[in-house]
């Protein structure tokens, strides 16, 4: 049945893409003008969506959550069940000085939280979001994702080194060292779901997981490959840097690490895209194990396929909040020796066992 | 040898069933003793300044006098004094006290650092403070003031009105020492604090990295330094010391710092207590014990496990329990000033069922609680990663550093003054000492783990006798003069078992309703020492972890 997923998707029809439809909806479809407006229109649309989930997520989801888990109440005055706390948040952070230290190193400093945020933003132009809901489906879609995801670590060793604070640095250079241990185990993981699928291309990873599977559960690959699908969920706490491996900001051990110089707009900037990037790494997840924009049963479509891969992206939210509330911090050479020593194996050997699996089957 | 009962170690010179014999003592001392005095908690010998190492080397290695408690410095009309309070960590209440005498115009006194590591930090407050120098020492700086501070306060001869001005050229550069190590360097020179995150509080800790590797780490401290000392001084005995005990360690602490200072004043004036008062003092101190301990390991776990979660939640909402009980009990949730001199402020609160009800709820669901700590925390892989066999500290170099408390039990030395050097009604109870041999940072959250159980059967036991007590026997306050005024010259060191350890007082009088010098003996003080021995060549994050687990309060450690 597993070749069956991985084979059939050429067949069906590639779905229109969201700037098409725009285009299409204004009567320009077909035309440059058309292209272009209908491809900013589209992103446009895209990314205030993801930024008004973070703007939830992050002043209010995010209290709400983590005081849930430790027995609080957090945020009720403001508004119904405290929600206007992100108008007001949004307020007081925008109003907050932007401190400039001595001696940072001025473009570098500055560029680094627009890195931060935009790359993860970009992530989001491949994910298939259900209901047409996708601005480009390229076939290299998933090299895509994870490339532009990697940019992120840029933005980390600039915001650690320019800001001329010894936490900073300390924090950059952790974040290097555990991008770098834990993206490749990433990206190997995600390589076997390749296998899998036999496609890189993001709505034909989709679409190979719609078959039936087992106890009328579709062929999720996490249903199909559960043991890649923990894998996959480690290495993005790791990615996205939270417990237990929030090593490059450890607030008990280095202040803020890469972000200790940052205040006000900044600030906002990179907790923004701290955010994204776990919004990002629900969506991958999403896509690549969980059936992207679909119900995991065959034939109960009862919720439109926007709607699950949002419940989705705020699973793995979840999901991280709970690691945070719940684990204790591992140290930057335990971190290391975990994803040198653990997860790299692993994911290798998970990655020849996929391939001798799918070769025998096929 | 070998036909000798192996139950009953070999006595040491000086020692007998019945404590010491301080004759033995002076005839192995020889003539490096020169004068002996008589304190109310053991006797006293004058040694020369030169000499000092000699004879406390002869105390330490023969007689078994391993634990310096403490070095109190005081100044009179014709003299300097240095007192090293010694006892032992097998059993406390074997003590004897080496007072140094110096000269008025020329304070130096050989240095005991060699014999007791304990004394380098000692000796550097008493010069701090009083103005002695100790020769042989090896970094002769102040400690709590700063480098810049003129004079010192509790000579007698300090001139309070002298303004302290500290040009802008004597401030010290903290980016200056960033190359101290030479230009070519490859370590780095980092300030942890005095504003950080997981220095609970306004500690400096002056770090020298090798990568992610501490290479060197000193402490600064002093930032919190309020004179505790000569506020005490300038109190009277009866009422006007007792609020201050509660500022030194506030996290809850404050009846245990009360006792301390109880136990010193009652023996040094002869008061008694009445035992219906000793029973609530013990429960009420091991309330207080239990909300130390609890804030202990819920920010233990806040700096391992990095943010305000739910240990720390857990933890804190467990602790307003028996915050309550407290509040219920002494009307204050945070400064006591519960006990008085002679017994404690009043009794139970009325209704007492309900108090006695509150109470035996709060112990019910205890284990419970614990269970889940032990769940959340010590069993957790993660956690274990990250805490056994980090910040090892070997019993031998706790011994050294005057380590006591859950400090010293968890690098498995067997040492309580609850039960070594019984107070209060804790040789009535049953109860266990916690030790631990793990000498790491793990031990000593379980032990004070498994002491929260520990006090929580104390507080048990004592609930059940105070509701026992006939209705017409409750005295909670013996008679006690409207001034007290101790006999002059008479000297005390006592201690108790605070919540981080031995929280000793020194108190000397002259005769007046006043102390003419009053010394803390603070349990942070001493433990924090050990911290470089605990983190040299671990990482930071170990660093953090066994500052956290020294479970330091810097009101204490400054004073």
């Amino acid at each position: 049945m597993l070749q069956d997923g991985g084979n059939a998707t050429n067949a069906s029809a590639a779905p229109q893409m969201l700037p098409d439809t725009i285009a299409g909806a204004v009567g320009l479809q077909g035309t440059l003008l058309g292209d272009v407006l209908g491809s900013l229109v589209g992103a446009a649309l895209i990314g205030t969506l993801m930024l008004t989930m973070t703007a939830l997520a992050g002043p209010w989801a995010k209290r709400k959550i983590t005081a849930a888990f430790t027995d609080r109440i957090a945020v009720n005055r403001v508004g119904p069940f405290g929600l206007l706390i992100i108008v007001a948040d949004a307020v007081r952070l925008l109003s907050k000085e932007l401190i400039v230290p001595d001696g940072v190193d001025r473009p570098a400093w500055d560029l680094a939280p627009l890195v931060i945020a935009s790359s993860a933003l970009l992530g989001f132009a491949v994910i298939p979001m259900g209901n047409g809901i996708q601005l480009a489906d390229p076939e290299v879609g998933l090299a895509y994702v994870f490339a532009v995801a990697s940019i992120a670590s840029l933005g980390l060793v600039m915001a650690g080194y320019a800001s001329n604070n010894k936490y900073s640095l300390l924090g950059g250079l952790r974040a290097v060292a555990q991008n770098l241990a834990y993206e490749i185990p990433l990206v190997i993981t995600g390589a076997s779901v390749v296998i899998f699928a036999g496609t890189l291309q993001m709505s034909e990873i989709v679409a190979a997981q719609t078959e039936s599977f087992a106890f009328g559960l579709k062929s999720w690959y996490a249903f199909v490959n559960p043991f890649a699908f923990l894998l996959f969920l480690v290495a993005n706490l790791a990615e996205v840097g939270r417990n237990p491996f929030d090593t490059p900001e450890a607030p008990t051990e280095i202040v803020a690490g890469y972000q200790t110089e940052y205040s006000s707009v900044y600030f906002v900037l990179i907790y923004l895209g701290e955010f994204i990037h776990i919004f990002l790494g629900g969506a991958i997840i999403a896509t690549l194990f969980l059936g992207g924009p679909t119900s995991p049963f065959v034939g109960v479509e009862i919720l439109p396929g926007f709607l699950w891969f949002v419940i989705k992206i705020w699973a793995v939210f979840l999901f991280t909040q709970w690691a945070r509330s719940a684990l204790p911090r591992v140290r930057i050479d335990q971190l290391i020796e975990i994803g040198w020593k653990g997860m790299l194996v692993l994911s290798f050997a998970n990655l020849v066992l996929t391939a001798v699996i799918v070769g025998v089957i096929a | 040898m070998s036909l000798e009962d192996p139950t009953r170690p070999e006595l040491d010179v000086g020692e007998t069933e019945e404590g010491v014999d301080y004759d033995a003592l002076e005839s192995l001392l020889g003539e490096y003793a020169i004068g002996r005095e008589e304190h109310v908690n053991a006797e006293a010998f004058v040694v020369r300044p030169d000499e000092v190492q000699d004879a406390l080397f002869l105390l330490r290695d023969e007689a078994g006098f391993d634990h310096c408690s403490c070095v109190t410095a005081q100044e009179y009309e014709d003299r300097y004094e240095s007192i090293y309070h010694l006892s032992k960590y097998d059993d406390p209440t074997q003590e004897v006290e080496v007072v140094v005498p110096t000269s008025k115009d020329d304070p130096v006194s050989q240095s005991a650092e060699p014999v007791y590591r304990t004394a380098d930090w000692h000796e550097r407050e008493a010069y701090d403070l009083v103005g002695i120098e100790y020769e042989d020492h090896p970094d002769m700086r102040r400690i709590l003031l700063p480098e810049s501070w003129h004079g010192h306060p509790l000579s007698l001869d300090y001139d309070q009105e002298q303004p302290q001005v500290v040009t802008y050229t004597e401030h010290a550069n903290p980016l200056q020492e960033d190359h101290s190590a030479g230009e070519n360097s490859d370590t780095m020179f980092l300030n942890i604090g005095p504003h950080h995150p997981a220095t609970h509080g306004v500690l400096h800790l002056k770090t020298t990295l090798d990568g992610e590797q501490v290479a060197d780490v000193e402490s600064d401290i002093g930032y919190l330094h309020r004179c505790e000392e000569q506020l005490c001084q300038q109190g009277t005995y009866r009422h006007q010391i007792m609020p201050y005990p509660d500022r030194w360690d506030y996290i809850s602490a404050g009846i245990l710092n009360e006792w301390a200072y109880a136990r010193a004043a009652e023996d040094l004036a002869d008061i008694d207590v009445p035992e219906y008062a000793q029973v609530i003092r013990t429960m009420s101190a091991e309330m207080c014990r239990i909300a130390s301990h609890m804030l202990a390991v819920s920010t233990f776990a806040l700096d391992v496990y990095g943010d305000f979660t739910a240990i720390f939640q857990y933890g804190v909402r467990d602790r307003e329990v028996v915050q309550n009980l407290l509040e219920d009990l002494t009307g204050q949730r945070l400064m006591f000033n519960y006990l008085r001199l002679g017994g404690v402020a009043w009794d139970l609160p009325e209704p007492r069922e309900e108090f006695f009800e509150k109470t035996r709820d709060f112990l019910d669901g205890l284990p419970a609680k614990l269970e889940e700590y032990h769940n959340l925390i010590t069993s957790n892989e993660v956690f274990q990663l990250r805490c056994v066999d980090t910040g090892i500290l070997e019993p031998e170099v706790a011994k050294s550093y005057g380590a006591t408390g859950p400090v010293a039990r968890g690098s498995g030395i067997d040492y309580d003054l609850r039960r070594d050097d019984p107070y209060g009604y804790y040789d009535q109870l049953d109860w266990d000492v916690v030790t631990e041999d793990g000498c790491d940072n793990y031990s000593r959250l379980l032990v004070r783990m498994q002491e929260v159980e520990e006090s929580a059967k104390i507080i048990d036991q004592c609930v059940d006798l105070l509701e026992d007590w006939p209705e017409d026997e409750r005295e909670i306050q013996s008679n006690v003069p409207r001034t007290l005024k101790p006999d002059p010259d008479t000297e005390i060191y006592r201690s108790v078992e605070g919540a981080k350890g031995e929280l000793g007082i020194y108190i000397r009088s002259d005769g007046t309703d006043k102390p003419a010098r009053f010394k803390i003996r603070s349990p942070c003080f001493s433990n924090l020492q050990t911290l470089p021995e605990m983190s040299e060549g671990e990482y930071i994050p170990d660093l953090i972890a066994a500052l956290g687990s020294l479970d330091i309060v810097l009101g204490e450690v400054d004073r």
